[in-house]
């Protein structure tokens, strides 16, 4: 756990580095997004990558396969994430929730036909998602400044150390076999379309309405992972500004 | 709650938090925050329920409850962060018809969508002796997934002598905080010109009542 620790650390100063060419405003410290202006430019890149790859690949997905087959490769994809979340689950404590994760794997990988159906939902198993950067939050471990990562997103230095570090802590990713690097691209690459495909008109609809886009994805990702971390449990007294 | 889950349902609900609010079913009030919550809510149902209302008329009425429901002076004068500090009375003032202009704007063109789906008090939390949260459920009837409801909490404060919203939280987003990060920074990036944000609050308006 140390070790993971100093990695996240020695992660985040290099990620600062790479970063600390782009001068910084007042504003930008004050928001904890000192890297404002190399963001927004990602932000723009990340939306041509959008616009003329995974939006014409996720329009073919609507064509090709039908809602309820969306369904799911959704429900199949969210399944194969639980061993991780199961990991994070014990990295954290958490018990209790460790346990609906490895009975929500276990119902929907057998009578789930492989995790195409969600049986375990209807059982009133409840659903959640942990992941590495919650995990280093909950040890204590700073966010650090705002990042928008290439092809990646909103993220900050600890979740992005986290991003790679799931990958190491699936335990599925040590079963090797002939075409484990396919399965794994596959893997990801459907990951993506489905989170986009059930994202495309929310995204559109908070394009629409910003003010400033950038701004608006900032917050939310922020408020999102804030939540995320807390498990959903209500704030604390200081948490929320007074009006 | 997975991650992109909450990313597919939140962003879309953050913006229609409000609307939703107003196809709600009856529960039982168990403190006057929770009590304002839920009256209001049956008001609203009316009004969107009601057919013999013209478009027009739905949106005025919609207007009227919205400005009962909150008080969208404080979130305007909130959203402006630390630029108001500095902005006139005036400039101040045009801020908050636009933004008012442009909350209703928004919320009206979305709120068909949650068309059917209620909204159930589910308790409450006191932060201070004028400042409470109410929680709620957002139920699709219509969900056989299985799925938890997703979270719809009011910020109500009674300071002022009678209750008001202040912010509604959608899947543990703050919508008045959203605003505040966006208008601060857009703020930021035209060298603080109050002018410059009132003109594109008022274009935003224009679009969504043009759609």
């Amino acid at each position: 756990m140390r070790v993971l620790q100093a990695l996240a650390i020695a992660f985040c100063g290099l990620v600062a580095t790479a970063c600390a060419s782009t001068p910084s405003t007042p504003e930008m410290i004050a928001n904890n997004d000192p890297y404002e202006a190399t963001n927004r430019d990602t932000l723009k890149f990340n939306g041509k990558i959008d616009r003329y790859f995974v939006i014409p690949t996720v329009a073919l997905y609507f064509v090709l396969v039908p809602e309820g087959g969306r369904r799911s490769v959704h429900h199949f994809l969210e399944n194969l994430t639980l061993p991780t979340t199961f990991v994070n689950d014990m990295l954290q404590g958490e018990l209790k929730r460790g346990g609906q994760t490895a009975a929500r794997f276990l119902i929907n990988s057998t009578i789930g036909f492989g995790g195409f159906l969600d049986p375990a939902s209807k059982m009133k198993i409840p659903d959640h998602g942990e992941d590495f950067g919650q995990t280093l939050a909950t040890w204590g471990v700073d966010e650090g400044p705002y990042l928008m990562l290439p092809f990646f997103g909103p993220s900050n230095p600890r979740d992005a150390f986290g991003l790679g570090a799931d990958v190491a802590l699936d335990p599925t990713n040590y079963i090797h076999y002939k075409q484990h690097l396919w399965w794994f691209a596959g893997q990801k690459y459907f990951t993506i379309l489905d989170l986009r495909a059930q994202t495309y008109s929310t995204v559109q609809g908070i394009q629409r309405s910003s003010v400033d886009y950038y701004a608006s994805l900032r917050s939310l990702y922020r408020q999102l992972r804030e939540n995320a971390i807390r498990n959903g449990h209500p704030q604390k007294s200081g948490d929320l500004p007074d009006f | 709650m997975r991650l992109q889950t909450i990313l597919r349902r939140a962003f879309l609900a953050a913006l229609l938090s409000l609307s939703a609010s107003l196809f709600a079913g009856p529960a039982l009030a168990a403190s006057p925050a929770e009590d304002f919550v839920q009256q209001n809510i049956h008001r609203g149902l009316e009004i969107l329920n009601n057919k013999q209302l013209s478009t027009e008329q739905r949106r005025s009425q919609f207007e009227g409850f919205l400005m009962g429901l909150t008080d969208m002076k404080r979130i305007a004068n909130f959203t402006l962060g630390q630029y108001r500090r500095a902005a006139s009375p005036g400039d101040i003032a045009a801020f908050e018809t636009a933004f008012q202009n442009y909350a209703v704007a928004v919320y009206q063109s979305y709120f068909s969508k949650y068309a059917g789906q209620s909204l159930k008090v589910t308790g409450s939390q006191q932060r201070s002796s004028d400042d409470f949260i109410v929680v709620t459920q957002l139920i699709d009837p219509n969900d056989r997934s299985g799925q938890q409801p997703l979270e719809v909490d009011f910020r109500v404060r009674t300071d002022s002598g009678k209750p008001v919203v202040v912010d509604f939280s959608v899947a543990g987003i703050w919508l008045a905080l959203e605003e505040r990060d966006q208008f601060t920074d857009f703020l930021g990036q035209n060298n603080g010109n109050i002018h410059t944000l009132i003109a594109h609050l008022n274009d935003l308006a224009k679009q969504f009542k043009a759609s």
